[in-house]
């Protein structure tokens, strides 16, 4: 793969991250945004690549993957720029209520030590903007499930995709 | 170990995982009590959140406790799961024209469309409904194309 292999997941990836980053917009798209995203990634990449068609299902998955683990990052990022600007985030607002749903439960000590643990991280988010706690959760589930996702969408883009061909 | 067997083996893993899925954004609600849903729920509902707005108002209460996803993407992933457990019985061979793919995704952009922008109100049943009619199509062309990728192809070679 050279560079310009990676220019389709790397623009979709990124305009995936600023879809789901941006408060409303989400909405609209919700699970379909990083699907979506692969299966632009693929025409993309059959555009600018001139890549032959029909598409190989491993290369779609590749592509798939990649568009994921870009989302993931550049999502990420922008989560904790932001989180560092405005020392608040959906976490730290969403606290309160997840702590008196946690509370309904009576744990008792494996209650205490779970909140003890969310509270140092919003603690941490308040006074300094980052928690790498934090930080490291959201690298590790945007990661999965945008690598997931992306990979589907991959899978689903050859559909779309090598339609063209038997046209 | 031949083709008939390895699909067979393939769609059970995949129905074990969209079951593990489904299970994830409904636990508090199948198991309302439970240590593990309460410790649980804030690093599950984190992980959801990555793929659904989780908005309360679109959101189905089962059992008085909020699913983890959306009532559409509720619907996309038990689409999904149904026909992944219908495929084990039935639907041997898988082929679909493309066609169905772009009237399966249709309902969803309408509704959308609409609710956006007021011309009917935001139905709960509606979003579930069109989620549950694309969830169940676009996961027979996802299925299709990794047996394509990893059983058609390596026999066929």
């Amino acid at each position: 793969m050279n560079n310009k292999n990676f220019l389709p997941p790397l623009v979709c990836g990124f305009g995936a991250a600023v879809i789901t980053t941006v408060p409303g917009v989400k909405s609209l798209g919700c699970c379909l945004i990083v699907p979506l995203a692969a299966i632009l990634s693929l025409y993309l990449d059959h555009k600018i690549n001139k890549t032959e068609l029909p598409f190989r299902a491993k290369n779609a998955m590749i592509l798939g993957l990649l568009t994921g683990i870009f989302a993931a990052v550049f999502a990420s990022s922008f989560d904790i720029l932001m989180t560092y600007i405005f020392h608040s985030n959906d976490f730290v607002q969403t606290l309160p209520q997840t702590e008196a749903l946690v509370r309904h439960y009576k744990l008792g000590l494996l209650l205490n030590q779970t909140m003890g643990m969310m509270k140092q991280m919003s603690s941490d988010i308040q006074q300094t903007g980052f928690s790498l706690f934090y930080t490291v959760g959201i690298f590790f589930s945007n990661f999965i499930v945008n690598a997931i996702f992306g990979t589907l969408g991959g899978l689903l883009g050859i559909t779309f995709i090598n339609k063209r061909v038997q046209k | 170990m031949v083709p008939e067997n390895k699909r067979n083996f393939l769609r059970l893993g995949i129905f074990f995982l969209l079951t593990v899925w489904c299970f994830g954004f409904s636990f508090e609600s199948l198991f309302p009590g439970s240590s593990l849903a309460a410790v649980s729920y804030p690093i599950l509902k984190h992980a959801y959140g990555e793929v659904c707005h989780q908005i309360p108002a679109k959101t189905f209460l089962i059992g008085g406790k909020k699913l983890l996803v959306c009532a559409r993407c509720t619907g996309i992933y038990l689409g999904a799961l149904t026909i992944s457990l219908l495929s084990l019985f039935f639907f041997k061979k898988l082929k679909l024209e493309v066609k169905l793919l772009y009237v399966s995704i249709t309902p969803i952009l309408i509704d959308v469309i609409f609710s956006s922008f007021n011309i009917y109100k935001y139905s709960k049943i509606i979003a579930f409904g069109t989620g549950l009619f694309f969830g169940s199509i676009v996961f027979v062309y996802i299925l299709a194309t990794i047996e394509n990728i990893f059983i058609e192809k390596k026999f066929s070679e």
